[in-house]
């Protein structure tokens, strides 16, 4: 038994709470009822009028952590970078939106906010001083299809060296271990026509132990390009891109400043393990490396569900807790 | 890939103001994960039986009670079209729509933070007005 510990992300229960079957607070009554410890939140998906949530809805927020003894992990936050359709915001109102999210993830009691992939890294510098004073860790997003080869992440990652504060780290997505291809999402494509070839041609990349990533940002090689035939098809190829192929010790440099992990997944087998990334050599290498953050399931598989079949996030949830909880 | 979320079954109806039918409107859940301001739904697009309805007669609502034209809406950033709140799409039409089914076509189109291209969502479902 290491150190590890394991929250869920509530992003994994969005089309559950969407639907209706779980409100807010029966997230966290569920969370405590198969024994996990932290939650993760996107307050704009769950919370009203962010970052400007009134007291009653964080009140009320303290209340069902109070009661469930959920702990609150790890905040996700946006900068609407594009909130005008003539112009992307200055650097200014930037800050000013990122400070407000920092407040309010204080005001919440999170002690951590994930910056989405893509955040601007000019603003973090500025920043640094009131996420000191509220006790609040800014942790970007190295998400899979934008992990640490990628220009803005190295940008980020380049101030986080730089300044050097307990106050500056990473959020690492599982999705950048991915030794297969999900086969839901590919199931889903091929229920629109996706060209099977296509299937092929990538499951082999990945076979090969390479990923899409850059066939996905670049122009197609021609063998490639002839196989396509319809949006679906250049749809699945971009997609492929958001899946990397990439050895545990790309997170050798980055690992003291790893704050979270996303326990990306989108199927859970009947063997009990994910379809696409090897959990149990990637606990064994976070142990080795004496990692003592949280994992957070986050559920990805909802969106290639098909046509006429329910989504049951709370199952594959909780095969996937089962999952690492035996593996830690 | 959220895109049966587009239109609500049962949402399309005839809107009745001093007795007279002024236009018909449905209900719609956004097809991306999170809240956004207003300003960010990039567009919104409704074709009836095959007929594209003309922009300006399009009008939004992130709650029923305040209403925006799609040019009004660029400049709202002070109200949020919540994740899995029902927005209500209006289209000013008088007389409405005639009773029984019809195709209905929905489109939303949203700026997102970190994707380059606006995004979109659709869905057609033949619904019979109420």
């Amino acid at each position: 038994m290491s150190s590890i510990k394991r929250a869920v992300s509530l992003y994994s229960y969005q089309d559950e709470y969407v639907r209706g079957k779980l409100s807010l607070e029966g997230c966290l009554q569920e969370l405590a009822e198969i024994g996990v410890e932290g939650v993760e939140v996107i307050t704009d998906q769950m919370f009203h009028n962010t970052p400007e949530t009134d007291d009653a809805s964080i009140k009320n927020w303290k209340r069902i952590v109070k009661e469930t003894g959920i702990v609150p992990v790890c905040n996700d936050i946006f900068i609407n970078t594009n909130l005008y359709h003539n112009r992307m915001l200055t650097k200014k109102e930037n800050l000013d939106f990122l400070k407000k999210e920092l407040v309010q993830a204080h005001n919440l009691g999170f002690p951590m906010v994930r910056l989405v992939s893509a955040t601007p890294a000019d603003i973090i510098e500025e920043a640094l001083p009131l996420a000191e004073e509220l006790n609040v860790i800014m942790a970007l997003e190295v998400h899979a299809g934008m992990a640490f080869d990628n220009a803005m992440t190295k940008k980020f990652t380049d101030i986080m060296f730089k300044l050097n504060s307990p106050y500056l780290g990473l959020v690492v997505d599982t999705g950048i271990f991915c030794r297969r291809h999900p086969r839901v999402s590919t199931a889903f494509f091929l229920d629109q026509g996706l060209n099977p070839e296509i299937v092929k041609y990538i499951d082999d990349i990945f076979a090969s132990g390479d990923d899409p990533l850059e066939l996905s940002h670049n122009k197609l090689p021609e063998d490639l390009e002839k196989m396509v035939r319809s949006r679906i098809d250049r749809e699945y190829i971009i997609f492929a891109g958001g899946y990397e192929n990439k050895d545990f010790s790309v997170l050798d440099p980055y690992m003291p400043y790893v704050k979270h992990f996303h326990g990306k997944f989108w199927e859970m087998t009947e063997e009990g393990t994910e379809y696409s990334i090897p959990y149990k050599e990637l606990i064994e290498y976070l142990k080795e490396k004496g990692y003592e953050g949280y994992i957070a399931s986050e559920y990805e598989g909802g969106r290639f569900a098909l046509p006429g079949t329910e989504i049951d996030a709370v199952t594959q949830v909780r095969l996937q807790q089962d999952m690492l909880r035996s593996y830690i | 890939m959220f895109d049966n979320y587009v239109l609500t079954d049962n949402s399309l109806e005839n809107v009745k103001k001093d007795g007279e039918i002024t236009g018909y409107k449905m209900r719609t859940r956004i097809t991306y994960y999170r809240g956004i301001p207003l300003s960010m739904v990039h567009d919104i697009q409704v074709e009836v039986d095959g007929q594209e309805v003309p922009r300006e007669s399009i009008r939004f609502s992130p709650d029923g009670e305040i209403y925006f034209t799609l040019e009004e809406m660029k400049t709202v950033t002070s109200y949020k079209w919540e994740y899995g709140q029902e927005g209500i799409v209006y289209v000013e039409q008088a007389g409405g729509l005639p009773a029984g089914e019809h195709t209905i076509k929905l489109t939303q189109v949203s700026r997102v933070a970190y994707i380059p291209v606006p995004f979109s969502g659709s869905q057609t479902k033949t619904l019979t007005v109420i």
